[in-house]
């Protein structure tokens, strides 16, 4: 009983606070650079429309057009349902740890590339190929930091990640620690698609590459890819914090403990999208053939990371 | 109470090796970018984190000759050196990137695996559960070492392969004054007044290349065997 409870305020936390970090994040984005910017609440207006319109569906699209939507939306609430947010104890975190979030995301991102070429327009097929690109590159960093916090916590499992994590406040100043996070900051750039290395607003076809693969989508389809996209984005974000800041994060959830954990939670959250909105503005778009170099780099910090944890 | 963390050796050891880890991190930085000002800042920050780590060590071992050190690093190697650097680049008008003879993700992976070997060869050097500072820091200096060695056979321009020169000093200061919590202090400022007549030196021989042949490219410098 006590576990669906749990599962439904998580879910109920994932879909609702999605939009309004990727709000936050575009607002403050608007600020920095001195314009006004939407308002945070914007993404959740995108939402509404784009559910009350009618869709078009290209006539050479197959079943994988109207199926990768619902694939990448429901895998990437799954994903979010099995990774500790308010507290260490995930709600589903019997059910896999971190490989099957990873790889509930990957499944999204196959079926989204395959849409991509589904539909046969020559910008969807671009965008799936670069994607794909980029995914392999940040694929073995990842995992080699997911693997240094793995092994630091003697288990895959995220419950025991974060767990290990809460015991140690002062971890994420070991060097093994550090390189991990840079690591996975550098793929969680890459992955969610921040501008180093894809620009989240373009709509300039040559440079896309997320946004080129859901070209053909529109009305409540396209609503569901954007929805589970800022879904992903959240998710990858919780998972760096909880990992790597374990500050605030209850052990259990109970009464006035699970309210400590949103807070501090809503709190790091808006630190780490501060700093994505800083890194956003300072930094140019790389051209695609640099991106590699970018990666190249988690790649070195990432098995440093795995290494130096067997030396220090 | 608030004072304690300050006077804790395990607490130093922890900063020390997170800033020592830092210095590795700038110096595989280095080898990922492509603009000369960006090497030259690099070079900077890494030298402040070192005068950082000297002044940690002095703190926690009670040693105050090393003060000195860490503020002659802080003048030299982070004020001067770089001052003079980026002059010389003003006055060169260096504008195009620096051209890595082998490309820049494999020059990232190479520098980690060179990380790898300096950590090798270093185990060697201590015994194990041996407690005290400076248990981690001879890695990362062998790993600057080997790194610094790489930029400069990796690099054409000559004034890059000076800041990778400088970056190897960088490597040994660590070295020194990890393992021996110090050199004498004579012995300091001599290594110090080098680097800087070092640097002024090849600073002046790089805009002399330059003048004859037009590209501070040293694979041009061939063409003298006439």
């Amino acid at each position: 009983m006590e576990r669906i409870l749990e599962s439904v305020i998580q879910l109920f936390l994932l879909l609702a606070l999605a939009p309004l970090v990727t709000g936050v994040i575009r607002t403050l984005k608007a600020r920095l650079q001195t314009r006004r910017g939407p308002g945070i609440l914007q993404p959740y207006r995108n939402l509404y429309k784009l559910f009350r319109k009618g869709m078009v569906i290209p006539e050479t699209a197959s079943w994988i057009f109207s199926a990768t939507p619902w694939i990448v939306f429901f895998g990437t609430i799954l994903a979010g349902l099995m990774i500790p947010m308010v507290a260490a104890d995930a709600p589903l975190g019997l059910v896999g740890g971190v490989l099957a979030v990873i790889y509930l995301l990957g499944l999204g991102r196959f079926f989204l590339a395959l849409s991509g070429l589904d539909t046969g327009s020559s910008f969807g097929g671009l965008g799936s190929s670069r994607e794909m690109t980029i995914s392999a590159l940040a694929e073995p960093a990842m995992m080699l930091a997911i693997f240094t916090v793995a092994i630091g916590a003697g288990s895959t499992g995220l419950t025991e990640i974060a767990g290990a994590a809460i015991g140690q406040t002062w971890r994420f100043l070991a060097p093994a620690q550090m390189f991990a996070f840079a690591a996975l900051a550098l793929v969680l750039i890459a992955e969610t698609g921040r501008i180093p290395v894809d620009n989240p607003a373009t709509h300039l076809e040559l440079t896309m590459i997320h946004e080129a693969m859901i070209l053909e989508y529109s009305g409540p389809y396209l609503a569901l890819v954007e929805w589970a996209a800022s879904i992903k984005q959240l998710v990858l974000m919780t998972l760096l914090i909880n990992c790597f800041w374990p500050f605030g994060l209850q052990p259990t959830w109970f009464g006035f403990g699970a309210l400590v954990g949103i807070g501090w939670l809503l709190a790091k959250l808006l630190f780490l999208s501060c700093a994505i909105v800083l890194l956003e503005t300072v930094n140019a778009k790389m051209r695609l053939f640099r991106v590699p170099e970018l990666l190249a780099v988690a790649f070195t910090l990432g098995s440093l990371a795995l290494v130096s944890t067997f030396l220090f | 109470m608030l004072m304690r963390p300050f006077l804790d050796m395990q607490f130093g050891d922890r900063i020390i090796t997170l800033m020592a880890a830092l210095v590795l991190v700038l110096q595989i930085a280095v080898v990922a970018q492509r603009w000369i000002v960006t090497h030259i800042r690099i070079f900077a920050i890494q030298s402040f984190l070192l005068a950082t780590i000297a002044a940690t060590i002095a703190w926690f071992n009670h040693a105050p000759h090393i003060y000195i050190a860490a503020a002659l690093t802080l003048v030299v190697k982070v004020i001067l050196v770089p001052i003079l650097f980026e002059r010389l680049v003003v006055r060169m008008d260096i504008r195009e990137e620096i051209k890595p003879i082998i490309n820049v993700p494999l020059s990232v992976v190479i520098s980690g695996g060179l990380t790898l070997l300096g950590y090798v060869v270093a185990e060697s050097f201590y015994k194990q559960n041996e407690p005290g500072l400076g248990h981690n820091e001879l890695a990362v200096a062998i790993s600057l070492f080997l790194i610094g060695f790489f930029t400069m056979i990796n690099r054409r321009k000559a004034l890059t392969q000076v800041l990778a020169l400088l970056s190897l000093e960088n490597g040994l200061f660590l070295a020194a004054i990890s393992l021996t919590y110090g050199m004498p202090l004579i012995v300091e400022l001599g290594i110090l007044f080098d680097v800087l007549v070092a640097a002024m030196v090849l600073g002046i021989l790089v805009y002399r290349i330059r003048e004859t042949f037009e590209s501070i490219d040293v694979s041009r410098l061939r063409r003298l065997r006439g």
